[in-house]
């Protein structure tokens, strides 16, 4: 007995078929779930250079072999290859979907083809139905999954779904996981939209059975106490990620008026005392999750009021807030849900808008494109209409559904100065120019501007490193730092982990709740082998994409134009500076001078002969 | 007298409860297959925990044809006798809150209390599940 299921799904949407297939025992060890299986089966299935909106891309909807017990705080992720950078895509998702997987009889959901008509993937109990979405397509995400539990007669049923972003198949759309958990970035999303699927949508009862199931329950225990004992965490439950508003504005992190500065004088409208104030009730919680980050609740006056809005939490609440210039959590939560509907990435959206504001300051977009309207900061109007636009390709929103990097190469005349992404992937909520090791986190992380592959402003920020204290300013030891964490973290990233309680739980008691599961053995120095095969993996991927040393870079926002004001005036990194880092990291990796993975180190993670998967 | 009380209020909808109890109930983690549910209403904003009340007036007990549903006179836990049971479902249909179900072997299956120490309300973290103890008439305190 294992906490595996024993199958993957593989649905051909061309056909209508679906096929029920043995986990591969050697996919199982050497890529354990998740990210893993998902970076595995993406470079063997997929072939190069397919365009990430044809039939052929692979949509992937991952758990991990202990996503559906009672381990605390486990989460699936979407793996394909993204519509916006074209790299290997994984994204994240909470909620309760990833463990209905699971409970369905399943180690993965693989999809193929495009259905000829819209439709939505019916899985009830291990049998499988493509179904007419007639009825939702069209719909946005809060509507489809009232329309399909209506048709289904049942409330409980666990549901994935696009909106109308996701059928227009705009760059950034988003796969909604309800409600307000997402599989978020990099255009998961769109993929879904080009394969005509609506949803998937799941109703399961079996049992996951651990290998050891009271050592493993022994393990669960050992994580709820150290979730228990963690002061972030316990921060993470009274404020949510919210709390890092202030943080980041103390430290000149938070991207304010698309990153020009990195200080906002409205944070403290958008922070988690904001918050609480304006329209907290209650502490919302993923499937066994002990954290519960999530504060929904009704905004309780202003033009706003009685919207439900869940709590903004803090990458949504920067981007969309300081970096459009907006001090009022209460529209930020009006644009944010918005977003939720259409089925657009929040963080995307946050840069598109704000690039698309600066470049119209600039005269590079006119008020023709715009029906007349000013676009500037601090204005909810002029995120709304660009958000309507974008969801419906309309005019300027057509312009702007590819991302800011397209934008940008369509707008010309110097308007990548205001297109800040890393690969295509527009950055997340950290501005790194004085956290040099962040902006090298951003450069390689692996789908792009990606602040979850490796977050080291944990350590540049007053942190020690191996016992020494970080300097914050340095070059030197951020490549060690940066790939360290990128493997841990994608290693974690298998089971599949959430970045929060990761924070909190050691990596002992994770390898002890793998081992108890699934039957296999494993420690620290294992666990770190997995993630840097897996990181390797996906670089192979990305390298026969096309990318290379060059395609590690940063915006030049972070390269060329210094923050502004503040403590760290005049701090950013500039090229040669990412060289410095990249030469360290690249050599820390055992790669090549242009990031390729030496022979070498792929006979050491035994990726050489690694059978392909057929 | 113990039974259990669950709150709208505190509830985060995790499921950790479902979890902990359908591993007892059914040997593996499945909250379909668990002894209580969670609903979740207007996106979230209302968890509803739904409980076995161990009712003072049980419909499953008195429904059953033969006499396999009892009642503790010291804690008040309505329990099967699965020896008993004939499974045919009489039970099920009676109450109203689909508290009690079939299990895997075709015999009735409810929340017994686990023996007074509920694992639901171990992992509870939120402590939106309570374990009432009802010690006299109209004396009611909350543990």
């Amino acid at each position: 007995m294992s906490a595996y299921m024993g199958k993957l799904l593989y649905v051909d949407l061309n056909k209508g078929t679906a096929t029920e297939m043995p986990l591969d025992p050697q996919l199982a060890e050497n890529f354990v779930g998740g990210k893993g299986f998902g970076a595995k089966i993406l470079y063997d299935l997929l072939p190069a250079g397919c365009d990430p909106l044809s039939p052929q891309n692979i949509l992937m909807f991952m758990p991990g072999p202990i996503t559906g017990t009672l381990a605390p705080a486990n989460r699936g992720c979407v793996v394909t290859k993204s519509p916006l950078t074209n790299t290997f895509a994984d994204s994240y998702f909470g909620g309760h979907f990833a463990q209905e997987i699971r409970f369905c009889g399943y180690d993965g959901i693989v999809i193929t083809g495009a259905a000829a008509e819209p439709s939505y993937l019916w899985i009830d109990e291990g049998k499988v139905e493509v179904r007419s979405a007639e009825g939702a397509w069209g719909l946005d995400t809060f509507a489809a999954v009232e329309k399909i539990r209506e048709e289904l007669g049942d409330i409980s049923v666990k549901t994935a779904c696009i909106g109308p972003a996701g059928e227009k198949m705009v760059s950034f759309a988003l796969i909604n996981c309800e409600y307000n958990r997402h599989a978020g970035r990099a255009g998961t999303g769109a993929v879904m939209g080009s394969k005509n699927l609506k949803a998937v949508v799941l109703r399961g009862s079996k049992p996951v059975i651990p290998a050891d199931a009271e050592a493993f329950s022994a393990a669960v225990d050992q994580a709820y106490k150290e979730l228990a004992e963690d002061e972030t965490i316990a921060s993470f439950t009274t404020d949510g990620t919210p709390a890092s508003i202030d943080f980041a504005n103390d430290e000149q992190l938070l991207p304010t008026n698309n990153y020009t500065d990195g200080a906002f004088e409205g944070a403290g409208g958008l922070n988690a005392e904001a918050q609480r104030k304006h329209f907290w009730l209650r502490n919302v919680a993923c499937a066994g999750c002990p954290i519960a980050c999530g504060k929904v609740g009704i905004i309780k006056r202003g033009r706003r009021k009685g919207l439900v809005t869940d709590v903004v939490e803090y990458e949504t609440a920067a981007m969309v807030g300081s970096n459009l210039g907006i001090k009022d959590i209460r529209e930020v939560s009006y644009l944010v849900k918005k977003c939720d509907a259409l089925g657009l990435d929040g963080m995307s959206a946050g840069g598109v808008i704000g690039f698309a504001i600066e470049a119209f300051q600039n005269g590079l977009i006119t008020a023709e494109q715009t029906g007349g309207l000013e676009l500037k900061f601090g204005d909810t109007a002029t995120a709304e209409y660009l958000l309507d636009a974008i969801a419906a390709r309309e005019g300027l929103g057509d312009l702007l559904a590819g991302g800011v990097k397209q934008a940008a190469a369509r707008l010309g005349g110097g308007a990548d100065q205001y297109a800040v992404h890393v690969k295509g992937l527009e950055s997340p909520a950290w501005g790194p120019r004085s956290v040099p090791g962040m902006g090298l986190a951003l450069a390689t992380a692996d789908r792009g501007g990606c602040h979850q592959r490796a977050f080291p402003i944990l350590y540049e920020v007053g942190g020690e490193w191996n016992g020494v204290e970080v300097d914050r300013a340095a070059l030197k030891g951020k490549g060690e730092i940066v790939a360290h964490l990128q493997n841990y973290l994608a290693a974690l990233d298998t089971l599949v982990k959430c970045d929060f309680a990761a924070y909190g739980i050691r990596d002992a008691t994770y390898c002890r709740l793998l081992e108890t599961a699934t039957g296999g053995s494993w420690d620290v120095e294992k666990l770190m082998a997995l993630g840097e095969r897996i990181w390797n993996q996906v670089r192979l991927f990305n390298l026969r994409e096309g990318f290379t040393r060059a395609d590690d870079t940063l915006p030049k926002r972070f390269t060329e134009q210094p923050l502004p004001e503040g403590p760290f005036a005049g701090q950013m990194i500039t090229l040669q500076d990412l060289d410095r880092m990249l030469d360290e990291y690249y050599a820390v990796r055992g790669w090549d001078e242009e990031g390729k993975p030496t022979e070498e180190k792929l006979k050491q993670l035994g990726l050489d002969q690694m059978p392909k998967l057929v | 007298m113990i039974y259990l009380r669950g709150e709208f209020d505190l509830c985060t909808g995790c499921g950790a409860c479902q979890l902990a109890c359908s591993n007892r109930a059914a040997g593996g983690y499945s909250p379909r297959l668990a002894r209580l549910k969670v609903f979740s209403e207007n996106e979230n904003l209302v968890n509803r925990p739904l409980v076995c009340t161990q009712c003072e007036n049980p419909f499953c007990m008195n429904s059953c044809p033969f006499d396999a549903i009892s009642k503790s006179d010291l804690t008040g836990v309505v329990l099967v006798d699965k020896e008993t049971c004939t499974g045919c479902g009489n039970c099920v249909t009676a109450c109203p809150d689909n508290m009690i179900q079939l299990d895997s072997g075709g015999k009735a299956d409810k929340c017994d209390m686990c023996e007074g120490e509920p694992l639901c309300v171990k992992y509870c973290v939120p402590q939106a599940l309570k374990l009432v103890e009802k010690r006299e008439a109209g004396e009611v305190a909350s543990k």
